[in-house]
């Protein structure tokens, strides 16, 4: 393939975005099938060790756009750089994060340059033509549908975070170019005056993107409070059997199941919970389940994506640690 | 203040479950499936009322369908929105988002002069949020995504709130503008008796391509850069991969798999 | 093709705005209102705001005039989640009837405008303790004095009773069945007293209770009709709008029966699958579905004729004596489905079959109904 794979490298307050490290890993598979090369582009106001830091994660070249006004997201600018930069180099592909400025900015990127976007990619697979094959999800994910860009040129996608993997960090050597590209202040209409950081508030139940849910197994008050610390660690809310309610350690709103509430989170984490069907039926649409539970035989494990045979008390602590590292990374 | 509201009827999300898929054209097949405007459309068409009844004016919808959609629109004249536009044509059957925004892009252009134009942050069939900053490209207007407030500063400018992953934008941005909306910005009002009666007076207009003198190099299918080459439904089925042994080893383990897996 | 089963594109409407109404609004409110019996006012009002009350006023007077397969639609899709609040909505429109079948031009000017709004809300009272099914046992008296009637009496089981400001009472003007007249009390006048409150096992949440006249001054002009046109008045409104009302009510309860059982039935698992895979359940589930057909096309088949201007009391007393023998069996065949959760009171089949109980006495009794049917059933003698 004569072009190259790009993936656009997002940061915010001068750190990279993981999406952009995971774009990196997937996008460096694409570009060796294709046989072509990997580059990374970076809008910023001080690329400092960035751009190095890209090369380190498997960009064979990183173009940097530098300018001032590009400290913060403004969607004119950064559509203006990025469409300049794509028009003057051809890149076969682009990539970016499927975050909320992404979403905002590749589709006007994509219309300035008249070729074909496909949004919240959840696969990715280049094929001997190097037309890139991009599986991508609707009516709530339902449905998959694969889509391709035979002609226009990038073939541009937007991927979810956590859809593609990390790439690690290497000892590479890469080529930083410097990009000029037009910016000016009166380009601006939509000018981001600042950006408020806010705690996320706690989600009812049936919208939190990861749900607890406490069992029986999890009803005394050392091994609640590992529960409560879990949650905490993991932003998630707190939910569980009718069993957890009757013992007090629960309140009836936060009741999953068949005379309960029904929950879709990304991950549901059951806990001391044998499975039984009043209660699975809450919690059936959940993208991910993962049970712990001390009794090998438990129904649950039937009915799960990842189980842990284990006491809670056990287990509780280490997955804990184990996510705060996680989190660290 | 003359507001565009730009709604699109789809398949009544509570109904999901009963799409099923042609297996030999791979399309979707939404026959017997209620059709409804698309909920996110709907708080843009509340939030575009609310305007208006602060400050007066007008507010029209749009719709780009098949000839189903009169009755989106007829319900959109119901909430209490002055008229409605239905852009109706074989011709544009297979637009993807760009042929889309394109196609809407010269209908609004006709029903100069506006002040705002809101739309649903993304539909709840393919979910890809790219018309509305798409539709601005071509209308040469600015746009914000994601939008939870809006704070008209008067007829040429706003201050709007855009939602980030922990937190949000502030963005001052010059109207006529393409504001897409999420669903943090309002409670959509229901239907009401007098609404409904006196939408039987209110116009549809209807439009095709001609009328719109859309370029037909830029619509449809032809003018859709992307296709879609398959269509089937995801298999749902649990992995079952239970770490058993000493808990430190499986609990390490198993979130390793879990982020090999992509849900951490 | 005149056999259309299609709703219009008005009626469609009008159902998503009572569904949406229903399961957003009404929804969070129900488990409240079954375990205190309270009435919800704020909805009650959110239902006069969106104009419910004015479905069936006349264009003219202020109302929409959309008729009565339009009034079924949303009676059915509230009742589908709270059969009192439906119940509720129902007598709302009992209380205009009077005047909008007998009402003279005056009182339809004065009176409808307020009344779409949801300003005025009237009952519709008739029964007594002495008197319900045998109206003409009622013993409230109107005695006439210069330009005004004097009423005294005591009606009971009066559907709105604390939240209207207006009351349609039958009196005694005289003896025998032309001895009854109709009249409408405005907001504020002294002596009309609401009594106590009826603590009911279904349909909790619905006001039901006592109204107290004592010496209370009516206008002659609030008279609807003449003297002696009374029983003709109440019968009517009863049969044009009460018995179509508890239909919708009914129709409310029997889908919400079916869905109920069929979503358990896919859910619950016994001997390693689903109930739904079990013969018995799945004659539970064939029998709640005809029933659902049957009631649905008895019900909106009465309101097409009401509509057309058709008369219809035989057909509104099947309706409204088959939606309701119907509500039981689903509610109770629900219960059997749901075994032994099916009669805790945090689950809902033991509630729809305290609703679908307490429909049965209302707007005239079952047996009542049978009479209706019979004069009917006799003429095909011919």
């Amino acid at each position: 393939m004569p072009g190259e794979v790009w993936v656009y490298a997002e940061c915010r307050d001068g750190r990279l975005m993981d999406v952009s490290i995971e774009l990196l890993g997937g996008g460096r598979r694409l570009a060796d099938k294709a046989k072509a090369s990997l580059a990374s582009i970076i809008l910023t106001d001080n690329v400092g060790s960035l751009a190095n830091e890209l090369i380190s994660y498997g960009a064979d070249k990183v173009y940097v756009v530098e300018h001032p006004l590009l400290k913060t997201y403004q969607s004119d600018l950064y559509t203006d750089a990025l469409s300049e930069a794509v028009s003057k180099y051809n890149p076969e592909i682009l990539l970016i994060g499927a975050t909320s400025i992404g979403m905002d900015l590749a589709p006007r990127v994509a219309a300035r340059l008249k070729t074909g976007l496909s949004a919240h990619v959840v696969g990715l697979d280049i094929d001997e033509y190097g037309i890139l094959k991009q599986v991508v999800p609707g009516f709530g994910g339902g449905v998959m549908a694969v889509v391709t860009c035979p002609k226009a040129r990038p073939q541009m996608a937007t991927v979810r975070p956590g859809v593609l993997p990390k790439s690690e960090k290497t000892d590479r050597r890469g080529e930083i170019i410097a990009v000029d590209v037009k910016i000016s202040e009166d380009r601006i209409k939509a000018k981001t005056l600042k950006i408020i950081e806010e705690k996320p508030l706690g989600k009812p139940l049936e919208e939190a993107e990861i749900v607890v849910g406490v069992g029986l197994g999890g009803c005394k008050p050392d091994t609640f409070n590992l529960i409560k610390e879990l949650a905490e660690t993991l932003g998630a809310a707190i939910g569980g059997t009718r069993p957890a309610v009757d013992e007090g350690y629960i309140t009836e709103n936060q009741m999953i199941g068949q005379s309960g509430k029904t929950v879709r989170p990304k991950i549901h984490i059951a806990l001391g919970a044998s499975g039984a069907m009043q209660y699975m039926v809450g919690v059936m649409d959940s993208k991910t389940i993962v049970a712990v539970n001390k009794d090998p035989n438990a129904p649950i494990f039937k009915m799960c994506d990842i189980g842990i045979v284990g006491d809670l008390n056990d287990v509780l602590p280490i997955l804990i640690e184990e996510i705060k590292q996680l989190r660290k990374t | 203040m003359n507001i565009i509201v730009c709604i699109k009827q789809v398949p009544d999300p509570r109904e999901f479950s009963k799409i099923t898929i042609d297996p030999v054209r791979k399309t979707i097949v939404r026959e017997g499936i209620q059709a409804v405007i698309n909920p996110l459309d709907r708080h843009a068409l509340e939030e575009a009322l609310r305007i208006r009844e602060k400050y007066g004016g007008k507010v029209t919808v749009v719709s780009m369908g098949p000839p189903q959609a009169l009755e989106a629109c007829k319900e959109a004249l119901a909430f209490g929105a002055d008229e409605a536009v239905l852009l109706c044509d074989k011709l544009l059957a297979g637009s993807d988002t760009l042929a889309t925004a394109y196609a809407l892009s010269k209908a609004i252009r006709r029903l100069k002069p506006y002040n705002l134009i809101l739309c649903g942050n993304e539909t709840v069939d393919g979910s890809t949020g790219q018309v509305p900053p798409q539709l601005a490209e071509f209308l040469e207007l600015p746009h914000v995504t994601r939008v939870r407030r809006i704070e008209l500063v008067d007829d040429g400018k706003a201050i709007v709130e855009s939602v980030l992953e922990h937190g949000c934008r502030v963005v001052e941005v010059k109207l006529p503008a393409v504001l897409a909306v999420v669903k943090e910005i309002n409670t959509p009002r229901i239907l009401s008796v007098f609404g409904i009666v006196a939408a039987a007076s209110k116009k549809i207009i209807q439009w095709s391509v001609s009328d719109i003198e859309a370029d037909i190099g830029m619509i449809g299918l032809e003018g859709s850069p992307t296709r879609v080459t398959d269509v089937f439904t995801p298999e749902i089925k649990r992995r079952c991969e239970i770490f058993k042994g000493p808990v430190e080893d499986a609990v390490k383990q198993a979130v390793r798999r879990l982020r090999e897996i992509g849900a951490f | 093709m005149p056999f259309d089963f299609t709703f219009t594109p008005e009626q469609e409407m009008l159902r998503k705005a009572a569904m949406e109404f229903a399961e957003r609004d009404v929804a969070p409110k129900v488990e409240w209102m079954d375990e205190t019996g309270e009435t919800p006012t704020e909805l009650v009002k959110k239902m006069m705001e969106l104009g419910f009350g004015a479905i069936v006023i006349p264009r003219e007077y202020g109302g929409a005039g959309l008729g009565h397969i339009a009034r079924i639609a949303v009676l059915e899709e509230i009742s589908r989640i709270s059969p009192a609040l439906g119940f509720c909505l129902q007598i709302v429109h009992l209380g205009q009837a009077p005047v909008i079948y007998f009402g003279s031009e005056e009182q339809k000017k004065k009176w409808l405008p307020g009344m779409a709004k949801g300003e005025l809300i009237a009952t519709c009272a008739v029964t007594e303790p002495t008197g319900g099914s045998d109206v003409l046992g009622i013993q409230t008296t109107a005695k006439r004095e210069g330009e005004h009637y004097v009423l005294n009496g005591r009606k009971c089981f009066i559907t709105n009773v604390h939240i209207s400001n207006m009351h349609g009472v039958l009196a005694k003007t005289g003896e025998g069945p032309k001895g009854l007249s109709f009249f409408m009390i405005e907001p504020n006048t002294p002596g009309v007293k609401p009594g106590r409150r009826e603590n009911k096992s279904g349909l909790r949440g619905l006001n039901t209770g006592e109204l107290i006249l004592e010496n209370v001054r009516v206008p002659r002009e609030n008279m609807i009709g003449g003297e002696g046109d009374g029983l003709r008045v109440a019968l009517t409104a009863i049969s044009n709008i009460g018995r179509p009302g508890v239909n919708g009510v009914a129709l409310g309860i029997v889908r919400r029966c079916l869905e109920e059982a069929a979503k358990y039935s896919k859910q619950r698992a016994l001997y390693g699958k689903p109930i739904s895979e079990l013969q018995a359940i799945q004659w539970y589930l064939a029998e709640m579905y005809v029933d659902y057909e049957t009631t649905r096309l008895l019900t909106y088949y009465a309101a097409w004729l009401r509509d057309k201007g058709a008369r219809c009391d035989a057909e509104n007393a099947a309706g409204k004596y088959y939606s309701v023998e119907a509500a039981v069996r689903c509610a109770h065949r629900l219960i059997q489905i749901f075994g032994g959760y099916g009669v805790m009171k945090e689950i809902i089949p033991q509630r729809l079959l305290r609703d679908a109980e307490v429909l049965c006495p209302a707007a005239g009794t079952q047996e009542i109904m049978k009479l209706v049917m019979f004069r009917k059933a006799l003429e095909y003698s011919k």
